[in-house]
């Protein structure tokens, strides 16, 4: 019975083909629109969040200055100095690994080519923090960190216009005056979200690095990695205490550094996309109830089109709900057709849009699904009344109908 | 209940509209039909021919009076019932045939079996020998736009008795066919009246084929007027 109503639902949406595709248009545009939104939108918090996890992982970055208050600009920022990171490492437990850094912008020159790159002055545990690899060579030993030896360690785009695919180890590259050989490659990671070339870099001693390139003995920030058994936020409270002693700040004074936890920062920043495409995804769930009324619409018109028909099978005993469920099956079955429909355009747009955008294309089996729900449940509701209003007919009024 | 007519009218009034535009189409009918007689029902356009016709395929029911079909006070079923009663005991054949558009012979006589829940090769078998009776053979695949008036009012028929109904209500079966398929029309009836034992009640405008069936009602103002025996009170 219910697959000879199915069958007779479809035969009914291809004799009107036009016309069932038109009111199928509401609901794929909808559904389609939906799916988009949703899939793009996860697409795009998962690039958001590796963005940020490739920065490191569980990473607290401590910096010189208050960033944050309305009085940040009163108050000169003491620099971080050496000397606090190494009060961490001596004092802090639950670290995977510890690094200060300093960076700057200049010019790296090898033979004719040259290049802006950003020149970052640390120690080895900085690959830890940062969650970096090696892709050859190795990194600074014991005595060339202390003593600021000209060595260095260079990122893929730095490789790419100094050497092509050539080995860059054993080489010497000028940094801003400084001659310094390349003693390893550094494992590429690509651009952040941020449209920011992350391989354009070059590690350096930090000793080296404040001596021939900063001019100073300030240091930018210190790196803490949290170890697998200490979240950040159990981590971040001890390095304040131990810097605020370290760097001798009064009791009630507030702190002269500002630390960053990237974990928070990533979680804020996917929950605020989260929410975009939520909102994103409700306009276009309007879209949908758009669709709704449009089936509804064609059921009105076909019910009274087929008034005739629905009078001969009552007359030779169709039960109301006979009726009823022949118009319901025929309006869920566009609607789920035009969801269908709908869900492959949607998915098709999305993975257009993470080829163009080059985020993941990442599409959920718990939306598909809750789009045929939902286009399905939007045929039945919309379908309801029309259905309902076939069903009531009387068949003599039906049969004499023109 | 075999004693018991299978159609009975017990002053059955049906009346219509309100007040002053109030309108009394029948006005206290008796009138009994037992199992397996051919009735000719005519009368004058108003005269409540039509009301009785769809109080008698249980289509509608009396404002006040009893019907009974097979013993069974149908006029106080409700829709569902009523429904259920015309499915199992009652085909239908009207003057414009009412097939299913672009809907081919036998999936139009098929449809009364689908109702009643018969299963796809039964349903199909049945439906082809009910073609069969109607001598239509040949034709099973063609829609009714591919067939003449005849066929499709043979296709009708044929969809009225596959459920091997117990009543035939005709609704002016030959309203709109030319002479020689009217009378081949009445043939196909009244050999299904006499092979099947099937009872027929079927409105007619025309006195010859009135003619056709053993009895003739007329009706006038709501009333009966004649109730004849025979096929010479039609004229």
């Amino acid at each position: 019975m219910i697959w000879e109503t199915i069958r007779l639902a479809l035969r009914s949406v291809r004799r009107n083909a036009l016309r069932s595709f038109l009111t199928l248009l509401g609901i794929v545009i909808g559904v389609a629109a939906v799916i988009a939104m949703l899939t793009i939108g996860s697409g795009t918090t998962q690039k958001v969040k590796a963005d940020i996890s490739k920065l490191g992982s569980n990473l607290l970055v401590v910096r010189s200055g208050r960033f944050n208050g309305p009085r940040s600009s009163d108050t000169v920022a003491r620099p971080l100095e050496e000397k606090d990171a190494e009060a961490l490492s001596r004092q802090l437990s639950g670290a995977r690994a510890i690094a200060p850094a300093a960076q700057k912008q200049v010019r790296a020159v090898f033979g004719t080519e040259s290049l802006v790159t950003g020149v970052t002055g640390t120690e080895s545990a900085f690959l830890e923090a940062r969650d970096w690899t090696l892709a050859s060579g190795r990194v600074f030993s014991e005595s060339e960190t202390r003593s600021g030896a000209g060595v260095c360690l260079i990122g893929e785009t730095v490789r790419q216009q100094f050497f092509g695919a050539g080995d860059p180890v054993g080489e010497a590259i000028r940094v801003n005056q400084m001659s310094c050989q390349v003693i390893g490659l550094l494992e590429a990671k690509g651009y952040t979200g941020f449209g920011q070339d992350q391989d354009n870099v070059v590690l350096m001693p930090l000793h080296a690095f404040q001596r021939r390139i900063a001019g100073n003995r300030n240091v930018d920030n210190i790196y803490v990695a949290a170890d697998e058994a200490t979240p950040t936020s159990i981590l971040l409270p001890r390095v304040e205490g131990i810097l605020r002693d370290a760097r001798r700040v009064p009791p009630d004074g507030e702190n002269d550094f500002d630390i960053r936890d990237m974990t928070q920062i990533a979680d804020t920043m996917a929950s605020a996309t989260a929410t975009m495409t939520g909102m994103l995804g409700a306009v276009a769930g309007v879209s949908l109830l758009v669709g709704g009324i449009g089936i509804m619409n064609i059921m009105l018109v076909s019910v009274t089109e087929r008034t005739r028909e629905i009078g001969i099978r009552l007359a030779i005993g169709a039960h109301e709900r006979h009726i009823l469920i022949q118009f319901l099956v025929e309006a869920t079955v566009l609607s789920l057709l035009g969801g269908i429909i709908g869900i492959l355009l949607g998915l098709s747009l999305a993975g257009l849009a993470a080829v163009t955008m080059s985020i993941p294309f990442a599409p959920s089996p718990a939306v598909i699904l809750l789009a045929v729900g939902f286009s399905a449940l939007i045929g039945m509701v919309f379908g309801f009344f029309p259905a309902l209003r076939g069903a009531r007919l009387d068949p003599i009024e039906a049969l004499r109908h023109e | 209940m075999s004693g018991a007519p299978l159609i009975n009218f017990d002053k059955v009034w049906k009346t219509y509209g309100e007040g002053e535009a109030r309108v009394n189409a029948l006005a206290g009918v008796d009138l009994a039909i037992p199992r397996g007689q051919f009735v000719a029902i005519m009368g004058p356009s108003g005269s409540g021919k039509s009301t009785a016709m769809n109080i008698v395929g249980c289509l509608d029911t009396p404002t006040a009076g009893t019907y009974s079909f097979m013993g069974v006070d149908a006029g106080r079923l409700d829709r569902g019932r009523r429904a259920t009663l015309r499915n199992l005991h009652i085909g239908f054949v009207f003057q414009g045939y009412n097939l299913l558009p672009r809907t081919t012979a036998v999936e139009n006589v098929e449809l009364p079996l689908i109702y009643r829940g018969v299963a796809h090769t039964e349903r199909r078998q049945l439906a082809m020998q009910a073609l069969a009776e109607v001598g239509l053979i040949g034709r099973e695949h063609h829609t009714p736009a591919e067939l003449s008036g005849g066929q499709q009012q043979r296709v009708a028929i044929a969809r009225a008795i596959v459920s091997r109904p117990t009543l035939l209500v005709a609704d002016e079966p030959t309203g709109n066919l030319d002479t020689a398929r009217s009378h081949e029309i009445m043939d196909l009836l009244t050999r299904l009246n006499q092979d099947l034992g099937l009872t027929i009640v079927m409105v007619t405008h025309e006195p010859d084929i009135a003619a056709y069936a053993g009895r003739t009602v007329r009706f006038l103002d709501g009333h009966v007027a004649s109730d004849a025996r025979t096929a010479e009170a039609a004229l």
